[in-house]
């Protein structure tokens, strides 16, 4: 015998089950599908209430995770603000111009010169004998790993923007090693002062500012060298 | 003559002819004014002033004079100041020389190009002999 | 700086045996030759041993007058008259350094009393 399937108010309860499955399409996730009747339909209306239960579930945790997905999205971008600002910084700190005596700056070349560091290392360095009135500065290169052409030039460029403002530049912390490439790659730097150490530097600055006469430290005298340069 | 094309999205803040010296001084604190105004410092200023100055006494002085269009827009992700200087004067017979450091025709026009590009972020040049030339920089930094 | 458009002519001063030329404002091409003949001839008329030009406040130096400068310097010490440039700003001077512009014999100093310095200097080695 065929099963019969027997529906009390059928026509009633699957116009329902439309009118909930339509609210849902349109968004509304607190429609439940409502009967009071256990019969063979039951089922199903069980059925689609937890469908729907299960769709709320989903769509919640899908907002959930978005909203995680986002928090963390903006902390990156301001992580990258920080990064971004950091790395300025070190540009500006990494060339730190200081007055270490009367009349002579010392600039401390850290790490590789690459046009952009060139950049800010010659603003900073003019800016400071203006302000200053310094017209000696030693660019000190012990922390420069390699000299190449570009870092001489870089350097060359750095030196010659130096004396249009009528300051004269020395460069020391060459060490053997340099001296070796910049002989090898035949780069001339006849046009610039240079020193082994920062100290000999500093001698011929005094020297030269008249602050240092027979070895004894002269203080508050600056004269132009009378010796021919 | 090759057509240099503008961007539709660009503004243009003016168009300034160079006839006479006074002109050269005149338009090149325009474009020190325009950069001002699109925040470039003073070392920046100073270089597409001094960049458009080498290129405005060019088309003074072998060109018979010529119009400058400025303009701003975006560029490489950059709001740019573009600058681009047309004449209709004799050309330039070899470019590349012409870009080459040192070069001089006589006057000293050797100067003027390489030096200018390297002042400024993008530079370019189109010339037609007979026809005239046109030199577009940018400067966005 | 103001654009100033009539003929005006750029002030030197005597002081001692020195010219004292102040660059005030933005000069186009002829007037910055009309500057050079001006100081040749006041070198000429005064017997002045060395000029100063102070161009602090020029806000650019582009290579004609860059090439003015240095060709004044030159002119100059032909009449024995020494040249020092002082003041230059340091957009200037980083500009020039790009631009290539190589300013042969011209000799600088940070200001005014360090280029006087100078000019008394080089006045008394020449002697």
């Amino acid at each position: 015998m065929e099963e019969q399937i027997k529906f009390e108010n059928a026509a009633k309860r699957i116009e329902h089950i439309e009118d909930v499955l339509s609210s849902v399409a349109a968004g509304d996730l607190e429609v439940r599908v409502e009967s009071d009747i256990e019969d063979d339909l039951t089922g199903i209306e069980e059925a689609i209430n937890i469908l729907i239960d299960d769709l709320t579930y989903e769509l919640k945790q899908s907002k959930k995770i978005k909203e995680e997905l986002e928090e963390k999205l903006k902390k990156i971008q301001e992580q990258q603000k920080t990064i971004l600002q950091q790395q300025e910084d070190l540009l500006e700190l990494s060339s730190p111009v200081t007055k270490v005596w009367d009349n002579i700056l010392i600039l401390p070349v850290i790490g590789t010169l690459d046009s952009q560091r060139t950049q800010i290392m010659m603003e900073n360095l003019l800016q400071k004998i203006v302000e200053t009135g310094c017209t000696n500065a030693i660019l000190d290169i012990t922390g420069v790993p390699t000299v190449d052409t570009q870092v001489a030039n870089h350097l060359l460029k750095t030196v010659t923007a130096a004396r249009l403002l009528g300051a004269d530049c020395i460069i020391s912390g060459i060490s053997p090693a340099i001296a070796q490439t910049i002989v090898h790659l035949g780069i001339d730097l006849s046009a610039i002062r240079t020193k082994a150490t920062l100290q000999d530097a500093m001698l011929f600055a005094m020297k030269k500012n008249n602050q240092l006469v027979n070895g004894k430290i002269q203080v508050n005298k600056i004269e132009p060298e009378e010796t021919d340069k | 003559m090759h057509e240099i094309i503008s961007d539709k999205s660009w503004e243009e803040l003016g168009k300034y002819p160079i006839q006479t010296e006074f002109d050269i001084v005149k338009v090149r604190q325009t474009v020190r004014n325009y950069a001002k105004e699109n925040g470039m410092g003073i070392v920046e200023q100073t270089r597409i002033t001094t960049a458009v100055s080498e290129l405005f006494r060019n088309m003074y002085n072998y060109a018979n004079g010529g119009e400058v269009l400025i303009e701003r827009g975006e560029v490489e992700g950059h709001i740019a100041l573009i600058v681009t200087c047309i004449d209709r004067g004799p050309g330039i017979p070899d470019i590349e020389m012409a870009m080459a450091d040192g070069y001089s025709s006589g006057m000293g026009m050797g100067y003027g190009l390489p030096g200018a590009k390297r002042l400024v972020d993008k530079f370019e040049i189109y010339s037609v002999i007979n026809k005239g030339t046109i030199v577009r920089v940018m400067k966005w930094r | 700086m103001n654009i100033d458009f009539q003929e005006r002519k750029i002030p030197i001063i005597k002081i001692r045996d020195f010219l004292i030329v102040s660059i005030q404002v933005d000069m186009h091409d002829k007037m910055a030759v009309q500057l050079q003949s001006q100081i040749l001839h006041e070198i000429e008329r005064t017997g002045a041993k060395g000029v100063l030009i102070d161009i602090s406040v020029l806000e650019m130096v582009d290579s004609f007058i860059g090439r003015m400068l240095s060709g004044m310097a030159s002119m100059a010490s032909i009449m024995d008259a020494a040249v020092v440039i002082v003041g230059m700003q340091p957009a200037v001077a980083i500009t020039l350094v790009e631009l290539g512009l190589e300013m042969p014999g011209i000799n600088t100093a940070l200001n005014m009393e360090r280029g006087m310095e100078l000019l008394e200097k080089m006045v008394k080695d020449s002697l």
